[in-house]
């Protein structure tokens, strides 16, 4: 690490640094060479002066140079008058080497100033390390620098909280974007660096070994990007990837890709949680507020409690396989992150997910999918623990899976996150919710296997649909989705929509407009969720011209009515006095039939805290029929005798029955701000001869079909049957409703009457 | 030299693409357009109520050539862009002052 002072100090600065830039040093190694070299040739160039240091900072005070890194050093003085022309004697050699030079002159004092209202030099000093000179100028600054960190760290944390955020906006996720900014992107070595910040403030402790050797892992590839690209840009792009790759050893662009995003999930898991402790840490002190933290209910076995979600007191995850889904939905419905010991337990004590797995594992999977964008944090957090390969094992293919395509954006794994996230939104435009979702997490999830992507997927999916309990319809619909999730985009823009071969093409592949429906719903979540390019207006409008019209051959075929009743329901029936008959989880009510039935039933029902998971309401022979598949909220199954008794008190007089749940729906004031896609109304009118039906899909909610069928009866309808459905955290309720005097609704303003209504009731009461 | 234009139909552009590169043709411009010519889109009925669709989805394809083989490129477009329906697209030719291959620097039917 010679430097050659017979040439000018600034030329000879400058070959120094490409001898060893170009030399075989690689990793730590050119880290700590390059700090080195810089390190002699600034002592050499101070001298013998007194009552003046050099210290360096910011990256370079750690050590962490790369080459293309820029220096950062200050010249410390004591209030020398001749400083300036010391410090331009020091400067300008590097200026004329061209390397990057971030310089400041100050006293101790004034630098400690700046960092109290400057929060970038405040995270650059925190690294100072003396390089030259008084060596007591150094520590002193060091000394007062941490001091004012500490002192003012209140004040500052929540500042450089923002900045990480806002750079993560910014930035984008370093684990799942195909082409990342390795120091600045969320995961990156900014966060790592903000990690130590605040952990100097003394709130939290520093960061372990994980995150250390996640951050020497991305300085490493770092340091070899600007090697290949002879630049000083942090961005990982796609050109240089397989350079970087083979100077660092491994095998190919992929290796290197999965390795920086493991490094990258790493750092931002445990930045995450950090950030959560020094949320807490700075939390005004408890007796300001209450003495006892309060633990809100949101699922059987989990509670909130400030802020996260926790496994209550009774939760056994090693009896409840489901919980661990449980938990993971309640807390996406609620937007709210799982806590990092409700996580240890789910990982280290979960019982084995029986397969196939039971209704309420699937149920709670696809209430998480259902969730919007807070899915993706609580799926990453699944996933950092290894619970969801543990639950899918197919996945471990597709994580961290780059992608080598112009058009993604994201790794296949985050990609079908994002997809399902896109689904969410698209959840009314389908009759079935549970399979846009399921079809959104697995279009893709033959990319982490050999041969065509889509031809894998099909191969997989039947597995996957056993081990998840579907039924053997809802499987084969999948896979359809699975092998036809391009079909309508390619058709759109390869063929003549004109043709009417080219529709009945499209018509053939999906069948019948429920799956058109799905496809076209599962095209444009793909689609948004893979990039800028891959989806627009122009796009847009030529899938829809494509579906239109697919559907317009597909018209006419509405789907087979099954026989409602079994026989013992007609039997009792046939007895002709109300009952009520349970049956596990089943519960069928029998009653001569009145107007406004449904609703007594589906609100004692809630009263007694069981969710309605799907029912079927009918009548024969002036008696109604009415089965419900219930599940309690929390905890055990209700006493039937109170329920039976119940019941029956409702059927003569109803009058008490929306005081009292409005009492119980108090009890669950939920805090989420989550805003779900708004409910829709749709009429159906070929469906039946004798009645208007009209579907409503909607989030689910506390009490939900008791609103919706009592507004049916406020607007003076009569329900003669109905099917509804709960797939996850939606419904989808089909009401066959006749008016007052028996007749079809068909006047478009008592329509748009009965919409208002049932759109106000999806709506939670204030 | 000559700037040759064409908005075509959207599932057209490989055909268009292939005629091109089978003249020998080297490069092009391609955007997603949306546009309407005489037939002024067309009418969609969305939700109970008529809506006319102004423009349709197009692509423009863009490509410079020598004078001397305008004729052919032009032909060649038209007859891969045909399907003598409606909203088949248009060609127009116009002339070109300059042309610089940034790269290179080359200027002129070189720089083609």
């Amino acid at each position: 690490m010679n430097v050659d002072q017979t040439r000018s100090d600034g030329e000879s600065l400058r070959a120094a640094r490409d001898d060893v830039v170009a030399g075989p040093l690689r990793r730590a190694d050119l880290r700590a060479a390059l700090t080195d070299l810089f390190d002699q040739w600034l002592r050499d160039a101070l001298g013998d002066e007194s009552d003046v240091a050099l210290v360096a900072v910011g990256g370079y005070g750690r050590g962490a140079l790369a080459p293309g890194s820029d220096l950062d050093v200050v010249l410390l003085h004591g209030g020398r008058a001749d400083v300036k022309e010391l410090a331009d004697r020091i400067w300008y050699p590097i200026w004329d080497s061209g390397i990057k030079l971030d310089h400041s002159v100050r006293t101790v004092d004034e630098a400690t100033g700046v960092a109290r209202e400057d929060l970038k030099a405040m995270l650059g000093l925190l690294d100072v390390r003396h390089v030259a000179g008084d060596a007591e100028l150094s520590s002193s600054l060091r000394t007062q620098v941490l001091a004012a960190w500490r002192r003012d760290a209140r004040r500052r944390l929540p500042d450089l909280r923002a900045a990480v955020h806002e750079r993560a906006e910014k930035y984008g996720e370093l684990a799942f974007l195909l082409e990342p900014d390795l120091k600045e992107a969320r995961g990156g070595l900014r966060d790592v660096h903000a990690m130590h910040a605040a952990a100097a403030a003394w709130i939290v402790d520093a960061p372990g070994d994980d995150v250390k050797d996640a951050a020497a892992r991305l300085m490493d590839v770092r340091g070899e990007l600007h090697r290949c690209s002879s630049r000083s840009g942090d961005r990982l792009v796609l050109q240089e990837q397989t350079a970087v790759a083979s100077a660092l050893g491994y095998d190919d662009a992929d290796a290197l890709m999965r390795d920086v995003y493991d490094a990258a999930r790493t750092i931002a898991f445990t930045a995450d949680e950090m950030w959560r402790r020094v949320d807490a840490a700075l939390r005004p002190p408890r007796r300001w507020r209450q003495r006892q933290p309060t633990r809100r209910p949101l699922a059987d076995g989990v509670v909130e409690q400030e802020g996260e979600v926790m496994l209550a007191r009774d939760a056994a995850p090693e009896r409840d396989p489901a919980l661990v889904l449980r938990a993971a939905a309640a807390a996406a419905q609620a937007g709210l992150p799982l806590s990092r010991h409700a996580l240890d337990r789910l990982a280290d004590d979960s019982a084995p997910m029986p397969e196939p797995w039971p209704e309420a594992a699937r149920d709670a999977l696809l209430s998480l999918l259902g969730s919007g964008p807070d899915l993706v944090a609580v799926w990453e957090a699944l996933d950092q623990r290894g619970i969801v390969v543990r639950l899918v094992p197919e996945w471990a293919a597709v994580r961290c899976h780059p992608q080598r395509n112009a058009i993604h954006r994201f790794t296949v794994d985050r990609h079908l996150v994002e997809a399902v996230v896109e689904a969410a939104a698209l959840t009314r435009r389908v009759s079935r919710p549970d399979l846009l979702l399921l079809g959104a997490l697995f279009h893709d999830i033959g990319k982490g296997y050999p041969g065509d992507h889509t031809d894998a997927g099909v191969e997989l999916l039947p597995t996957i649909g056993a081990r998840l309990g579907l039924r053997a319809v809802d499987t084969e619909m999948l896979v359809t989705l699975v092998r036809h999730h391009l079909l309508l985009p390619d058709t759109a823009t390869r063929r003549d929509l004109d043709d009417p071969a080219t529709v009945r093409l499209v018509a053939d592949a999906v069948g019948d407009r429920t799956t058109l429906e799905l496809l076209h719903a599962l095209t444009v979540a793909d689609a948004r969720a893979t990039g800028p390019a891959a989806w627009g207006d122009w796009k847009a409008r030529l899938v829809d011209d494509l579906v239109a019209r697919t559907a317009g051959v597909l018209a006419g075929a509405p789907a087979p009515v099954e026989d409602l009743l079994d026989a013992s329901q007609r039997e009792l029936a046939e007895a002709g006095v109300l009952d009520v008959h349970v049956d596990g989880d089943r519960v069928t009510v029998v009653a001569p039939d009145r107007p406004g039935l449904l609703w007594r039933w589906a609100g004692v029902l809630a009263l007694h805290r069981l969710q309605i998971r799907s029912a079927t309401a009918t009548s024969v022979d002036h008696m109604a029929v009415t089965v419900f598949d219930v599940s309690p909220r929390f905890g055990s199954l209700p006493d039937w005798s109170a329920v039976r008794a119940d019941l029956r008190r409702m059927y003569d007089d109803a009058s008490s029955l929306s005081s009292a749940l409005a009492e119980r729906d108090r009890a669950y004031a939920r805090a989420s701000t989550l805003e779900p896609p708004p409910p829709r109304v749709i009429w159906a009118d070929d469906a039946s001869e004798s009645a208007t039906v009209l579907e409503v899909r909607a989030h689910d909610a506390v009490g939900l079909l008791y609103r919706l069928t009592s507004a049916l009866a406020d607007a003076g309808l009569d329900v003669q049957s109905a099917r509804m459905s709960t797939l996850g955290a939606e419904v989808v309720d089909a009401f066959y409703v006749v008016d007052a005097a028996g007749r079809k609704v068909e006047d478009p303003l008592q329509r748009q009457r009965i919409e208002d209504l049932l759109v106000t009731a999806c709506r939670r009461p204030a | 030299m000559k700037l040759v234009t064409a908005v075509v139909k959207p599932f057209k552009l490989d055909d268009v693409k292939q005629a091109l590169h089978d003249l020998g043709v080297a490069g092009m411009t391609v955007a997603e357009v949306h546009g309407h010519g005489r037939q002024r889109g067309h009418s969609e009925v969305y939700r109970g109520a008529e809506y006319v669709v102004d423009f349709v989805p197009k692509v423009r394809l863009e490509v410079v050539v020598d004078d001397a083989t305008v004729t052919t490129v032009v032909d060649a477009i038209v007859d891969a862009a045909r399907t003598g329906q409606i909203g088949d697209g248009k060609v127009w030719v116009t002339a070109v002052e300059e042309l610089v291959r940034i790269r290179t620097g080359e200027r002129g039917p070189d720089a083609l």
